[in-house]
């Protein structure tokens, strides 16, 4: 039989609804809410579905778990409260209300359909450039307001991207948010998953700026691109390999800088190969503008604000309107889809995690339950293979609920990492309980 | 100023100076005058700053409980919300939010250690209960804007950083007042920079006009940081005398 899986711990909370579980009771929260499925595991607590009676809207409430060590309301969700309370925009998601329930801390988020990440791995789509320069636009736009209010995301990846019912993108997860500005301000560098980690802070950088939300929201364009994440690497040694290949090896006078940052290492040279050669599809504004953000030098690398104003965006063909924007099919009818052609020979190859994959279906002869890779699966999953085994969808029970297609056909990429728990307590350490850590006085 | 404080939570929270020292009915019920409400809170703010010495935080962090302290009264009554408590819990609440926290344990053990009265000493369990309701009354904004960048960037500006220990002495003593529920940041800072350049003898008159901030603001806080100073001479070691604050504070329920 399949194994409970283990929970993600960055999988995306607000997103991923199944079909409404009939066996959870719906009750009133707080004389207003009424209470739906879990949607998933958060990095700090329960999230689930939940109707508010005052305004019929959908939402999605995070309900947070006390912290350990009798330490309160846990620091980080405080630190998203702080932040969102400050940041109201289209490209931002709504925190709409906040209350204590049962002792325990609940944030009201409006609900959210989907996820870029599930956009940019769903190979039904197809994403024209249009589409692209309309989910980079409202990035950087919901990126620009927090930088005009100081604040730094810090952990911009697409699984943080969220997609709203009338397609607008907004940002969520300010978890590790900061606000910046304060001069001299020292930081940990111990920010964003590791893929999407700017140069500076992979080189221990402890004093940065927005440029490290810019070099992740480029990455987030190559991805878009690419339909795949653009450097993989397997460790912050290795990921400024990926970045130094692709770009070539910075000398000095690129990035003066950068030889003082503390764990600053000399690369062998390597020549930055064209930029063309990586993005074979990419309009000449897309490359100069990709370019701008992956400047090596922060100082020198393109604002949010600059980027937006770049001709990029004011070039035909003009960003798809939100309401138009190619979706996932709403998660509880994903099984219904006639399973993709996984034999296509020039389909472009998502080199995304089993995780990833899970919409995914093969036919089930030859597969079993002993495929399933239990270490990256999610909740989601399984409820959707439960759900695929109640509704009856012509597939047979037997169908496993994710097929590792790494691992069928020999090109097993790397899980995409997250913040592991090792990063995670080292920043707590730093972050919660070292008095003198950034209190330079 | 470091963040946009034209767009903050802050700017939109402040009050005329009517709304704040309203005594709460219920606190008036207990024979609480407009007069003892304000001592209550000037006790408190001298409470926080010492918790705040033992258990070593910023400057900043003792601004942002204080403020979050005086706001608290604006809407709740300090019979429902007792003082004694709520102030070590701003405290509380403020490390973390200005991201220095300080564990609740911390400032248990030195509460029991500076204050032998029975009636300020409380548990882990009571500080953790009372920041949730803490943030409820506070309406879960936490980001408070403080005069002290301002004063820097001012004083720099007006090239008199010698000043500068002066000014901020005096922006400290503004937090014994609700000056920070009232007026911007910036705003404090300059009637701090004036009063001081008026006390070192310092023209800055010239200076004062190129700003074209408005001069009867800045001078109308002056006059109350002043009048402040000329009604109350506390001893800024020690804070009120027990015998002026103790008969007060007995007016209210203690958890005892």
């Amino acid at each position: 039989m399949m194994m409970m899986p283990a929970p993600v711990p960055n999988s995306h909370p607000y997103s991923a609804p199944g079909d409404e579980d009939a066996s959870l009771s719906s009750k009133l929260v707080a004389d207003r809410y009424l209470k739906r499925e879990v949607l998933g595991e958060g990095t700090y607590g329960v999230v689930f579905k939940a109707i508010d009676t005052k305004t019929g809207q959908t939402v999605a409430i995070k309900k947070i778990r006390l912290g350990k060590y009798k330490e309160g309301v846990n620091f980080t969700a405080l630190r998203e409260i702080k932040l969102l309370k400050e940041l109201k925009d289209p490209n931002i998601i709504e925190l709409i209300d906040a209350f204590p329930h049962k002792g325990n801390l609940h944030l009201v988020f409006e609900f959210m359909e989907s996820d870029l990440e599930a956009v940019i791995r769903d190979r039904n789509i197809v994403l024209s450039p249009a589409d692209i320069k309309s989910y980079l636009q409202m990035t950087l736009k919901g990126l620009a307001f927090c930088h005009r209010k100081w604040v730094l995301h810090r952990d911009m990846k697409p699984n943080n991207l969220l997609i709203a019912a009338d397609g607008q993108l907004k940002l969520a997860d300010f978890g590790l948010a900061r606000i910046f500005g304060s001069p001299d301000r020292k930081f940990t560098h111990q920010v964003f998953a590791r893929w999407y980690r700017a140069p500076e802070l992979l080189f221990g950088a402890k004093q940065y700026g927005a440029g490290v939300d810019v070099w992740a929201a480029g990455c987030i364009f190559a991805e878009l691109l690419l339909r795949r994440p653009f450097l993989q690497g397997s460790s912050d040694i290795d990921q400024l390999g990926k970045i130094f290949a692709a770009f070539g090896t910075p000398n000095p006078s690129q990035w003066p800088d950068m030889v003082y940052l503390p764990d600053y290492v000399e690369y062998q040279y390597v020549p930055a190969p064209p930029l063309r050669s990586l993005f074979p599809m990419a309009s000449d504004d897309a490359l100069d503008l990709l370019s701008k953000m992956f400047t090596y030098d922060p100082k020198a690398r393109i604002s949010v604000q600059q980027a937006l104003e770049h001709r990029y965006f004011s070039s035909v063909p003009a960003p798809t309107k939100p309401s138009l924007l190619p979706r996932p099919p709403p998660k509880g009818e994903s099984l219904n889809n006639k399973p993709p052609d996984l034999n296509a020979p020039d389909g472009p190859l998502v080199l995304s995690p089993p995780r990833k994959l899970r919409r995914v279906t093969v036919p089930n002869e030859g597969f079993d339950g002993k495929n399933y890779q239990p270490e990256n699966a999610d909740d989601d999953q399984f409820r959707e293979a439960r759900q695929a085994e109640n509704q009856s969808t012509g597939q047979s029970s037997k169908v496993p609920m994710s097929i590792d297609v790494g691992a069928l056909f020999g090109s097993r990429p790397f899980p995409r990492p997250t913040l592991n728990s090792a990063d995670k307590s080292r920043l707590k350490r730093k972050l919660d309980l070292d008095p003198d850590f950034e209190n330079p006085r | 100023m470091a963040a946009n404080f034209w767009t903050s939570s802050h700017c939109k929270q402040l009050l005329d100076p009517d709304e704040v020292d309203v005594v709460h009915p219920l606190d008036r019920e207990r024979g609480i005058t407009q007069e003892e409400f304000r001592l209550v809170k000037i006790h408190m703010s001298f409470y926080i700053w010492k918790l705040a010495q033992q258990v070593k935080v910023r400057q900043r962090v003792i601004a942002t409980a204080t403020t979050y302290f005086r706001r608290v009264y604006t809407r709740k009554s300090m019979t429902e919300y007792d003082p004694r408590l709520v102030t070590p819990t701003c405290l509380y609440l403020a490390s973390k939010a200005e991201e220095s926290t300080v564990q609740a344990r911390l400032l248990v053990f030195y509460i029991k250690k500076m204050w032998p009265d029975e009636r300020y000493r409380f548990e882990i369990k009571d500080i953790l209960e009372m920041e949730m309701k803490l943030l409820e009354a506070l309406d879960y904004y936490l980001v408070v804007y403080h005069p002290y960048r301002p004063l820097l960037q001012l004083l720099q500006d007006a090239n008199i950083t010698d000043l500068t220990q002066c000014a901020w002495g005096l922006v400290n003593d503004t937090y014994k007042m609700d000056l920070i529920l009232i007026y911007p940041p910036y705003m404090i800072a300059l009637a701090c920079i004036y009063i001081a350049s008026v006390l070192k003898d310092k023209d800055t008159t010239a200076w004062f006009e190129e700003l074209r901030a408005d001069m009867n603001v800045v001078k109308n806080i002056s006059i109350e940081i002043l009048d402040f100073y000329d009604t109350y001479k506390i001893d800024p070691q020690k804070g009120l005398l027990d015998e002026k604050i103790n008969p007060i504070m007995n007016k209210l329920p203690s958890k005892a």
